[in-house]
């Protein structure tokens, strides 16, 4: 990763880089006095309190003419100014950044790491709350801007309620101290409910230090989105997947889970340590890992098709949406998934974790298609084809059962339901 | 969507131990109780009868703070009832005293008193601060005292620790919303209160870098809050609001409208500071400065009093304004000002030394003039101290009184008798034949003896026959007692002495009269100006010169001469009167409170913007200079005879130079990083001094057992090793106390056996 592109994903007054501007008195005076772009004050009770109460020594004090009270007055102002300048001290040199854990699944939990630096010398940094939220993007659904001067009969309220109701918020809050030049990693759990892309947003940063006179709340624009699977589904087996043996001259070598070797690759993250091959690795200088060659040849290529014409109720399709992306995660890891196709896509053959997690990332964001044409499954048949019986075999596609359930079926029959 | 929160571990360069929620609650009950006692000793100076109740917070304070788990055994009835008995007890104050202030204060200690009792919340924390606060202006605005200074000072850095306090605590607590405390409930903090550790943890978590930080900032703070003090527009309003009208005013001691004798000597046992003085002249200082104060006209029975009839005919109408205007006419040449800083408590009655052009005020006062008497007297006694400034003084020692001077040379009874009292000489016959002898006496049978004659004669009559004593004895029996005395050879008092002399006086057919006030004092070297102290108190006599018109000083205790004004005036006065002891340093800062704060105003401003516009030009032109002067000495050593000696010392010193600034480049800021950077531990860390103290006395033991050796290897990691890698210190150490006996036990046989030999 270059700098570049970590100071991108860094937010916070302590992220370097930019166009700097020329420094002059005016301009810091001036920063000190009036808030930034996005940094918000807001006095708290005790500010409400120190402020009256400055006021109220005020008006004595050019009433009484009593000196006393001037210096009261002044102290109180000096507190007040101190409490910017050692507010402004502590978020000095303070960087942020979001990390999502991925993979996520819908209804599963999910770690939202929120990273903080400081890189001050010796100051260590207090007292900071982040304000974050999550939600799912629905790219289906147009996003249009509406006017609520000049649009009828649009109740603000509701649909801002109603925004608010997608959006799930959480606090997380600077607990212990940010030693100076240190880093800490806060963490957010949160469970998106459905499959998608899930955008976490760091809303703002606020702080009460250091005498909780004034709130200040800095916005951000600090955002990170990751792809949320479909939630696994418990299905019923049905004979024709356990039982199904390879006709003879099917058999074709492919990666799976049996005890001879078939091939070495690259080592990609999440592949076993125990994978690896070490006189390989070190002859190449490359990290290799074995692939094991499938104990048995027979293997099924799964074919969705979304066609909103068969999908026509959406917590059908989103059932069958999780029970394909079920199936494929059990296929491949059974060494038995050979292909994938997705309406009319061209077929994306399946042979190591990856492709099945693109598979996986499509699903996540898959809708109903108006037109899905004349797809042609992982084989290269048209749906016409494989209700024949012509080309090869083995397709998984699926179709409604009932007004609830789904299917999987195999060359016309029954594999797998839920 | 579900959402919840984890922390995980922070990786720093070196990470310090931090404070935990625990601890913060406890330097917050500590933060919380120091403040509240700090505000209630307010009362100590402030003249509010509360001192029960301050002694009842400091102690229940006190002892809150030492037990933190003694506040749980309040039964929980004392906090029910606390507010409805509060809010009674201040009704019924108000209703008994009438009086608001002192009993708003009393009310803000009842309320410092209960907080102090009861485990708080944020916005008790909150009252505690606004309670304090209160009370310290209170007692700064009505004393106007230089401790208020001190105190703000202190108070403010303690309050607004205790904020931060709060706000970490808070922080630290993931800023959830505190659980309300039951009462009788108690804390887990408190529970495992243990000062010693957490001072210690305080030592340990402290970083000198970010705590030297906080010292400057706080000094930041006071020199923004100097600056805006000195920058904050002044406008006087008209309707001013005076605090003090809150409260009853009572004398404490001083000058009152009559004076038995032995009032002033007692006056003279108090060495505080009664009066201070700048003079913008210091060669119109006289060598011996009378202040006068009061004039008493009548006697009876042994007192002199300030007469009813004189103050109803002397004093006029009471007036209110920032100024007045005074008998003296005005004198050529730059007027000269004396600012008089009076304290409170000392008298209502104002020094002055004499008559005078204008007196000015600094805010507005409610006072009657007596202007043939010279008398200037505010309607109640401050209670804080009381600035003004006088115009054109005349020290001279003699007042012209041309009204008295009028009706004495007419002798006009109808017309004396406004002033009759000061010629009366209300004593029995026997006494007056005694007198009378005395007068004769003193006057040897002359009868044609001037007013100054007469007064130089009974002084020196009166120093030969009496000596000084501050305590006197008057002889017993009957008649007058100032007589008896006065007829006797007994040391006395400056009264006796000026009562003497009044009778005398007036016996001869002079009016006289008595004059309290102060006289001398001492010239602060630090602050230059006149410090007048309570033991400066004195009283003298005045008696009226028919040749002059004017009312001459007699003082036959001061010096001699003194009253015919002509004694040494300016530095060669000042001479014998310098003060450089460390008490004139302290007042020399009294002074300066005065003189730049409390008597700060518009006038005061424009004099010190204008003193720092003349202090830049001025250092303006110095610099110039000052770099003129180097560049031509510059040019001077360049344009020098080059020698290989001087070429040798130059690159030298180039090559040094250069070096250093390389070194310092490549190594040198690396180096002082690391110096300053936290390494988990510093050589005054008081867990390795500790292990390496126990090293210490094992290896002064000299047995060693297997027990000593294994702990040696423990306390070794403690002393030297990194943190990570300690075992529990208080356990190691106490099993080094057990070695150590363990050890000690050993040798004494062996020791015994070795003596026996021996």
């Amino acid at each position: 990763m270059t700098t570049a592109d970590e100071a991108e994903r860094w937010g916070g007054p302590g992220v370097r880089g930019g166009a700097r501007r020329t420094f002059t008195w005016s301009a810091l005076l001036w920063a000190l006095v009036h808030p930034q772009r996005g940094h918000r004050i807001v006095p708290t009770l005790p500010g409400v309190l120190l402020i009256g109460l400055s006021m109220g020594i005020g008006t004595a004090a050019y009433n009484s003419s009593s000196n006393i009270l001037f210096i009261t007055l002044s102290l109180l102002l000096g507190c007040l100014i101190l409490s910017g300048v050692l507010s402004w001290l502590n978020l000095r040199g303070v960087g942020w950044r979001l990390r999502l854990a991925v993979p996520l699944r819908a209804g599963h939990d999910a770690v939202v790491g929120l990273e903080l630096r400081n890189r001050k010398t010796f100051l260590p940094t207090y007292g900071l709350w982040f304000e974050l939220a999550s939600r799912t993007l629905d790219p289906a659904v147009a996003q249009r801007a509406e006017s609520t001067v000049t649009g009828r009969g649009i109740d603000v309220r509701a649909m801002l309620a109603k925004a608010e109701a997608a959006v799930t918020r959480g606090r997380l809050a600077l607990r212990s101290r940010l030693e100076p030049e240190g880093e800490v990693r806060l963490e957010w759990g949160c469970k998106p409910e459905k499959r998608g892309v899930l955008r976490v947003e760091l809303a703002g940063v606020g702080s009460l230090f250091p005498f909780g006179f004034l709130k200040k709340e800095i916005g951000t624009e600090l955002s990170a989105e990751a792809v949320v699977w479909p939630a696994p589904v418990e299905y019923r087996r049905h004979a024709v997947i356990s039982a199904r043996r390879p006709a003879g001259g099917e058999r074709v070598a492919r990666a799976g889970t049996g005890g001879d070797l078939h091939a070495l690759r690259r080592y990609a993250v999440g592949d076993s340590h125990r994978l690896i091959h070490w006189k390989a690795s070190a002859r190449t200088q490359t990290l290799l890992v074995r692939q094991f060659a499938a104990e048995s040849a027979e293997g099924f290529s799964l074919w969705l098709r979304t066609d909103a014409g068969v999908w026509t109720r959406p917590e059908q399709f989103e059932l069958l949406v999780s029970f394909c992306a079920s199936l494929a995660e059990d296929l491949f890891r059974a060494g038995r998934l050979t292909g994938v196709a997705i309406d009319a896509d061209a077929p994306m053959p399946v042979r190591r974790v990856h492709d099945v997690e693109a598979f996986l990332d499509r699903l996540a964001t898959v809708r109903c298609a108006e037109d899905v044409g004349r797809a042609k499954d992982p084989d290269g048949r048209t749906a016409e084809e494989r209700s024949e019986g012509r080309g090869r075999k083995n397709v998984m596609t699926f179709v409604p059962d009932g007004a609830r359930g789904v299917v999987a079926m195999v060359d016309g029959e029954r594999a797998a339901s839920v | 969507m579900s959402a919840g929160e984890k922390s995980s571990a922070g990786a720093g360069r070196g990470k310090r131990p931090q404070l935990g929620v625990e601890e913060l609650h406890q330097l917050k009950w500590l933060l919380g109780g120091g403040l509240t006692l700090l505000a209630v000793w307010t009362v100590l100076y402030m003249d509010v009868e509360a001192w029960t109740l301050m002694a009842l917070t400091t102690v229940t304070t006190g002892a809150a703070l030492i037990w933190p788990r003694w506040p749980a055994r309040v039964p929980a009835l004392v906090h029910t009832l606390a507010f409805p008995v509060i809010v009674a007890f201040f009704a019924g104050d108000l209703w008994l005293t009438a009086e608001v202030l002192p009993a708003m204060v009393r009310l803000g200690i009842l309320l410092l008193l209960y907080r102090g009792i009861s485990y708080r919340q944020r916005r008790d924390d909150l009252q505690v601060i606004v309670m304090g606060l209160f009370l310290i202006v209170v007692a700064g605005v009505l004393t106007v005292s230089l401790l208020f200074a001190v105190q703000i000072l202190i108070y403010t850095g303690c309050a607004l620790g205790f904020l931060l306090v709060i706000t970490l605590t808070e922080a630290a607590e993931g800023g959830a919303k505190p659980v309300p405390h039951k009462a009788g409930e108690l804390p887990a903090w408190a529970a495992h209160a243990d000062w010693r550790k957490l001072f210690r943890r305080l030592r340990e978590v402290a970083d000198w870098r970010v705590v030297t930080l906080g010292a400057a900032l706080f000094v930041g703070v006071v020199a923004v809050a100097a600056l805006l003090f000195l920058a904050i527009p002044r406008f006087q309003l008209e309707n001013s609001l005076f605090l003090d009208r809150y409260i009853s005013k009572k004398a404490r001691t001083g000058f009152s409208d009559s004076i038995k004798f032995g009032d002033v000597t007692e006056i003279q046992q108090d060495t505080s500071v009664a009066l201070s003085v700048d003079v913008s002249d210091r060669g119109q200082i006289p060598a011996a400065p009378y202040w006068r104060m009061l004039v008493l006209d009548e006697y009876r029975n042994g007192t002199f009093r300030f007469s009813p009839g004189m103050r109803k005919a002397a004093l006029g109408r009471e007036r209110t304004d920032t100024a007045l205007r005074g008998e003296a006419r005005p004198r050529l040449g730059e007027a000269v000002f004396w600012t008089f800083y009076l304290e409170s408590g000392v008298s209502r009655y104002l020094p002055l030394l004499g008559e005078f052009e204008r007196l000015q005020f600094r805010e507005p006062q409610n006072f009657q003039l007596a202007a043939e008497l010279n008398v200037v007297a505010l309607r109640d006694e401050p209670v804080s101290m009381t600035a003004y400034r006088v115009e054109g003084l005349d020290a001279s020692g003699a007042l012209r009184d041309p009204a008295f001077a009028k009706r004495w040379q007419e002798r006009d009874a109808a017309a004396l008798l406004r002033t009759a009292l000061q010629v009366r000489v209300a004593v029995g016959e026997a006494d007056r034949a005694r007198l009378a002898g005395t007068v004769a006496e003193i006057t040897a049978g002359s009868a044609a003896v001037s007013a100054e004659e007469f007064s130089r004669r009974a002084e020196d009559w009166l120093r030969k026959n009496h000596g000084y004593s501050l305590s006197p004895r008057v002889p017993d029996g009957e008649g007058d007692p100032l007589v008896r005395w006065l007829v006797s050879h007994e040391a006395g008092h400056c009264e006796l002495f000026a009562g003497s002399l009044v009778l005398l006086a007036r016996t001869a057919g002079f009016p006289a009269r008595v004059v309290t006030g102060f006289r001398g004092g001492s010239w602060n070297a630090f602050s230059n100006n006149f410090t007048i102290r309570n033991s400066d108190a004195h009283a003298w006599a005045e008696v009226f010169d028919e040749a002059t018109g004017a009312w001459r000083r007699v003082d036959a205790l001061g010096a001699v001469g003194s009253a015919l004004g002509n004694e040494a005036k300016g530095e060669a006065a000042l001479a014998s009167r310098l003060d450089r002891s460390w008490s004139a340093r302290f007042d020399s800062l009294r002074v300066f409170w005065y003189r730049r704060i409390v008597n700060f105003d518009q006038r005061s401003q424009v004099e010190t913007l204008r003193a720092v516009k003349t202090a830049t030009q001025n250092t303006g032109v110095v610099f110039r200079q000052a770099l003129e002067r180097l560049h031509a000495g510059l040019k001077g050593w360049v344009a020098g005879p080059w020698d290989g000696a001087r070429l040798v010392k130059v690159a030298a010193t180039v090559a040094a130079v250069g070096g250093f600034a390389w070194w310092w480049w490549t190594q040198g800021r690396g180096w002082l990083r690391g110096r300053l950077q936290w390494r988990g531990g510093r050589p005054g860390d008081p867990v390795r001094a500790t292990a390496g103290r126990w090293l210490g006395e094992i290896a002064e033991c000299g047995h060693r057992i297997p027990e000593t050796e294994a702990v040696v290897v423990e306390l070794q990691r403690v002393r030297y090793g990194a943190r990570e890698t300690w075992a529990e210190p208080a356990a190691v150490f106490r099993r080094a106390r057990q070695a150590l006996r363990a050890a000690r036990r050993a040798g004494r046989p062996a020791e015994r056996q070795l003596g026996l030999k021996g």
